[in-house]
């Protein structure tokens, strides 16, 4: 086997590579029909069949249910005007108040203040009008005392009083507001009796918020949501459920056309004509230009380098311009009988200027139905003919599920989760609030659904190895891992390595952004140190168990022993986590993140570069990071033989080492269809760019910083209007 | 130059707001005489709050030495018989945590007087106004001897009220200190208006007793009698008789005064706010010398009323539930709920006395009228 398909060059393959990157780009044109289906948001997706309405009936109830909503908004709309909260105080004296004190709701969180909530007093008049009695913070103990005229809310013409706790919502850019505005939105609202107030205090006792909970199911910080359409601690933008359902529509109809045909007439489909159902993915268009093209070792190194996956090369100790990647397989997760999910080590030449050539690859673990030991080894190398591209393809799909759950859903999503809820638990009062906010919004909700359409019952469960209950622990092992202390992006190995020039390049920016953010803004941080403090507690105290420190508690094997130090070092290295700091121990674990501060009043010696760094992560990871790996998905997951994210056993002796015409081993009707549904979800379905700046809630600076670099990301080959301001699908 | 106009229009209206105010209180304070009248005080035979109680008699003489404003009603030397009511508020077990209370009356009369005046324990009081007294009498919710629960928890100034009220197993009624915490009108003879506050002491200011140390707020409201307790229901009325007929009772009457201004802070007159002793210091007004106690007949026919007191030391008047003078207002409008209460007693005769049994905690009036108990059981 060639590095190149037969008769071709390293030219040929690029421009073939540039015609079909252009040919299927993802655009989003599709505006949908008046009597077209419809969708109501994306938590009404599932990888079964959607919640879409196709049903005429349906549509008309719907129809009418819609405009009965919007009818409803429309009114309030008007009462609002009609009835405008005037942010002005009613009253002279201040004989009067009324007193809480504000805590989180949780069993084990029910005791821990909830510090400089924004709080309002409004009295409501006879006839719908709000007066505004008094306004203020909850303080550092939760405590609020807001003092109002007690003869101003004596007049007849109240008739109810109304205590609001507020969160900070969205943030906006605006001419009048250059600096950006967090808007108030009211959380929780109480209604006290005017009879209740008798002069003096009046005290509501604790409420306990339900706000920004930590989940204890699971060991890493995720956020509690009872009910994404009623009862969230945040929801979609009115734009992103738009975008949503004007791209996605014409793919869940593929899908579900497919999942009909599979239980209707099952001879009627076959995974080519799945593939062919849906839109060209650049793999697919590029064999149609060039066969083999995407199969050959050029490319297989070209995409471990720059593709999805973006993966690490670990110098070999002993050759020179030899690194190896690592893909780790099942190891000691839990997983299924039907698919296989080998550790997967690779050996690559990297001679300078080139692209990774593939040397060998070694699999760990079982790879048939007939042999189930997770230390068996298979060594391939080119000379292998078939049986290399077949260990080539097995890399790939290892490649791919690693990529998926570790870089993807842990490192992007769930890392950045964390920071969201310290962030919306903890910042209110300070500056960071308008840096932070608009980066962290909605990733617990797409987490949330995450949990049922991807791991719970969902696609990834029932298409690779891993049980659901493997992913999570999956994930909480790679959260032990994370940390934005001493972060740094990816060495560049050379200059065909863009990828790590791509990360290098927009980690300059970030930092530029932050730094003049910082020096705009560090008087009103410091001022609030204190939300810095507990923002700093909740990320050290919430985060998951260093991942070293869980290994090294458990009884190992030698074999395994071997397996888990490897593992250890090539996490450190990929995820860039510095095992060699100090870390926090919190309820008898070792945390994984590292504390900004540990005094609440003041920053210490190298606190406020502290707080620098790790606002830099959390932007780092929200945007470009998570940016990465989702729109690769389509490139790289987007043809069903190509790369899956798991090879079944197959019913043959060699196992998953079979061509790719043996579809026994590939993922079956269903999965493949929902796995052609899941990359075309996560890669189509963007919303939320820095420089389109759809909502107006990016800094202009920060995509005038990256507007700058265009020319820079372009050779690249990053567009950066395709880079998003926030991790929300 | 611009000629100042008066703003009638704007007078006009406070004017009619001030005059519904008035008439409201009016109204409310007749309404809750009235339900007194007709839901308590008449088919019970019942004080408001006060029943468990013990009278005496002797008398008040003036402290000669005066360094409050002259008044001839107070002139020094001056004496007037007297008759006092002590009780416990408002279960009838005198070893529960209750608030205990002192009325005076100079006069030896059981109703008619030149001078009633009604004090508490406690500095400063559970409720501030006639509207929060409604509120607290609403929210009071007794079970076993637990009450207020959510009172204190709404009002932060009534769960500190009851913690400086209530006394628990104090050792003698006379040893307590007493305050009337609203003030009063003071008129003297220089005729310049003034404000008063009263407060009795033990004449040889013995330390006070019964004052609850570190009390959790959690259980203010829970007034029953401590586990194993082994004084009885009436202690401390049988131990203020022993007392008063082994040696009397001899108190120290004090006031407290200030001038009225046109800008006074309505605080002045809020009575969780005691007055600065620096700038208001109490002086000693006069001796008061209890040398017999009552019988449970005529303790229970004594009655006082804020009506009784020269219109020179009256009540301060209120514009409107909410103000704090209000309280006395509503205080002064249920004489006739005390006078129905009287009327009770001609009509359905005396109600029986506390008996000094087990039934502990209680405060429920109507039992001890339909017990069968021995007369030898009594007393």
């Amino acid at each position: 086997m060639s590095l190149f398909p037969p008769g071709a060059t390293e030219e040929d393959l690029e421009r073939v590579y540039q015609s079909a990157h252009k040919e299927t780009k993802i655009g989003f044109t599709d505006q949908g029909r008046f009597f077209g289906p419809h969708m109501k948001n994306i938590n009404h997706l599932e990888v079964g069949i959607s919640r879409v309405i196709d049903s005429k009936f349906t549509w008309v109830v719907e129809y009418l249910l819609d405009k009965f909503e919007k009818f409803t908004i429309w009114l309030k709309k008007i009462n609002r005007k009609i009835f405008p909260r005037r942010m002005v105080i009613h009253g002279k004296e201040r004989d009067s108040y009324i007193t809480a004190k504000l805590t989180f709701a949780k069993r084990d969180d029910y005791a821990k203040p909830l510090h400089h909530m924004p709080v309002l007093f409004w009295a409501k008049t006879f006839f719908g009008g709000w007066r505004l009695l008094a306004q203020g913070f909850s303080d550092r103990d939760g405590m609020v005392r807001l003092e109002f005229d007690y003869l101003e809310s004596r007049r007849y013409r109240y008739r109810s009083f109304h205590f609001e706790i507020c969160q900070l919502t969205h943030v906006f850019f605006h001419e009048e507001n250059p600096n950006g505005k967090a808007e108030l939105e009211v959380f929780e609202r109480i209604k006290i009796s005017k009879s209740d107030l008798t002069g003096m205090g009046y005290n509501l006792g604790n409420i306990q918020v339900f706000y920004w909970e930590y989940r204890r199911d699971v060991q890493m910080p995720r956020v509690v949501i009872k009910d994404h359409d009623e009862d969230s601690p945040e929801y979609y933008s009115d734009g992103r459920n738009r975008a949503i359902k004007e791209q996605f529509i014409p793919i869940e109809l593929t899908k579900k056309k497919h999942l009909l045909q599979i239980k209707l007439d099952p001879e009627s489909i076959s995974i080519p004509s799945i593939q062919a159902d849906y839109p060209k993915n650049l793999t697919v268009a590029m064999e149609e230009k060039l066969p083999y093209s995407t199969r050959c070792d050029y490319w297989f190194g070209r995409r471990t380098m720059n593709g999805m996956n973006a993966a690490t090369f670990i110098p070999d100790p002993l050759e020179p311009e030899r690194f190896w990647v690592k893909y780790f397989g099942a190891c000691t997760y839990e997983v299924n009988d039907e698919y296989a999910f080998p550790t997967v080590e690779i050996k690559f030449h990297i001679p300078s200027d080139q692209f990774p050539i593939p040397e060998q690859i070694i699999t760990t673990g079982p790879v048939s139905s007939h042999e189930k030991d997770q230390f068996i080894r298979k060594s391939f190398t080119p000379q292998d003919g078939d049986q290399w591209e077949q260990a080539k393809r097995v890399a790939r799909v290892s490649g791919a599920l690693c990529a998926e759950l570790d870089d993807h859903f842990a490192a992007t999503h769930v890392n950045t989760e964390q920071f969201a809820i310290a962030a919306r638990r903890n910042l209110r009062k300070n500056p960071l609030t308008i840096l932070l906010f608009p980066h962290l919004k909605e990733v617990s909700l797409i987490n949330h659904s995450a949990d049922t359409i991807l791991i719970g019952p969902g696609y990834i469960p029932r298409a690779s190895a891993l049980t659901a209950k493997g992913i999570v622990k999956r994930c909480e092992d790679m959260m032990g891992v994370l940390d934005w202390k001493n972060w740094r992006p990816m060495e560049i190995l050379s200059p065909k390595h863009t990828y790590a020039q791509a990360e290098n390049l927009f980690w300059e920016v970030v930092g530029e952004f932050v730094e003049d953010f910082f020096q705009k803004n560090e008087k009103k941080i410091l001022e609030e140190w204190y939300e810095v403090f507990r923002f700093s507690e909740d990320l050290v105290q919430n985060s998951a168990e260093v991942f070293h420190h869980s290994i090294h508690s458990k009884p190992l094997s030698s074999e395994e022993k071997e397996r888990e130090e490897s593992r250890i070092a090539y996490y450190h290295e990929r995820y860039r986590f510095d095992p060699y700091l100090p870390r926090e121990e919190f309820q008898g674990k070792v945390r994984a993140m590292s504390p900004i501060t540990k005094n609440p009043f003041q920053p210490d010696p190298g606190d406020m570069d502290n707080l620098k760094d790790a606002c830099k992560y959390a932007i780092m990871m929200a945007t470009f990071m998570h940016t990465w790996v989702n729109e690769h998905q389509y490139e790289d997951i987007g043809e069903v033989l190509y790369c899956s994210l798991g090879l079944r056993f197959g019913e043959h002796k060699e196992g998953i080492f079979r061509p790719e015409s043996d579809y026994a081993i590939s993922p079956d009707l269903t999965r493949a269809t929902q796995m052609m549904w899941f990359s075309n979800l996560l890669s189509r379905t963007e919303y939320g760019f820095i420089t389109r700046n759809e909502e107006h809630d990016i800094d202009p600076l920060f995509s005038e910083m990256l507007e700058r670099k265009r020319a820079e990301f372009k050779n690249l080959y990053i567009e950066i209007d395709n880079i998003e301001s926030r991790t929300n699908i | 130059m611009e000629s100042a106009s008066f703003p009638v229009k704007a007078s006009v209206r406070t004017g009619l707001h001030r005059l519904w105010d008035k008439f409201y209180l009016w109204f409310f304070s007749q309404s809750f005489s009235w339900i007194l009248v007709l839901m308590v005080s008449f088919p019970y035979r019942k004080r408001m709050s006060h029943d468990n109680g013990i009278g005496g008699t002797g008398q008040v003489t003036m402290v000669k030495d005066q360094k409050f404003p002259a008044h001839p009603f107070f002139a020094p030397g001056k004496v007037y018989p007297a008759r006092i009511r002590h009780a416990s508020a408002t279960f009838l077990d005198d070893a529960m945590n209750c608030i205990r209370s002192m009325s005076i009356k100079f006069s030896d009369h059981h109703f008619k007087s030149p001078f009633d005046i009604e004090m508490n324990s406690g500095e400063i009081s559970l409720f501030w106004s006639a509207y929060s007294f409604v509120q607290f009498a609403k929210l009071r919710k007794e079970k076993y001897g637990v009450e207020y629960i959510e009172y204190y928890k709404k009002y932060p100034e009534g769960l500190k009220g009851a913690e400086e009220a209530l006394r628990r197993n104090p050792s003698s009624f006379e040893n307590l200190r007493y305050y009337c915490k609203t003030p009063f009108l003071f008129i003297g003879e220089d005729q310049i208006k003034r404000y008063a506050k009263y407060r009795v002491r033990p004449f040889n200011d013995e330390p006070e007793t019964g004052i609850n140390k570190d009390m959790d707020p959690v259980d203010v409201g829970n007034q029953r009698v401590l586990p194993h307790e082994t004084r009885g229901r009436n202690y401390l009325k049988y131990e203020y008789e022993d007392r008063v007929r082994r040696q009397g009772a001899k108190y120290l009457m004090q006031i407290q005064t200030r001038i009225a201004q046109d800008d006074d802070d309505p605080e002045i007159f809020n009575n969780m706010i005691p007055w600065d002793e620096e700038s208001h210091p109490w002086h000693d007004l006069a001796i008061l010398e209890i040398d017999k106690t009552l019988d449970w007949k005529e303790s229970t026919l004594t009655s006082f009323s804020l009506n009784h007191m020269p219109k020179t030391l009256g009540i301060i008047p209120a514009k409107s539930i909410y103000d704090y003078n209000s309280l006395n207002y509503l205080r002064s409008h249920s004489e006739k709920a005390r006078l129905a209460r009287l009327f009770s007693y001609k009509v359905f005769g005396f109600p029986k006395e506390i008996p000094n049994n087990d039934i502990r905690n209680s405060g429920d009036w109507s039992m001890i009228q339909r017990e069968k108990v021995s007369n030898l059981s009594r007393g």
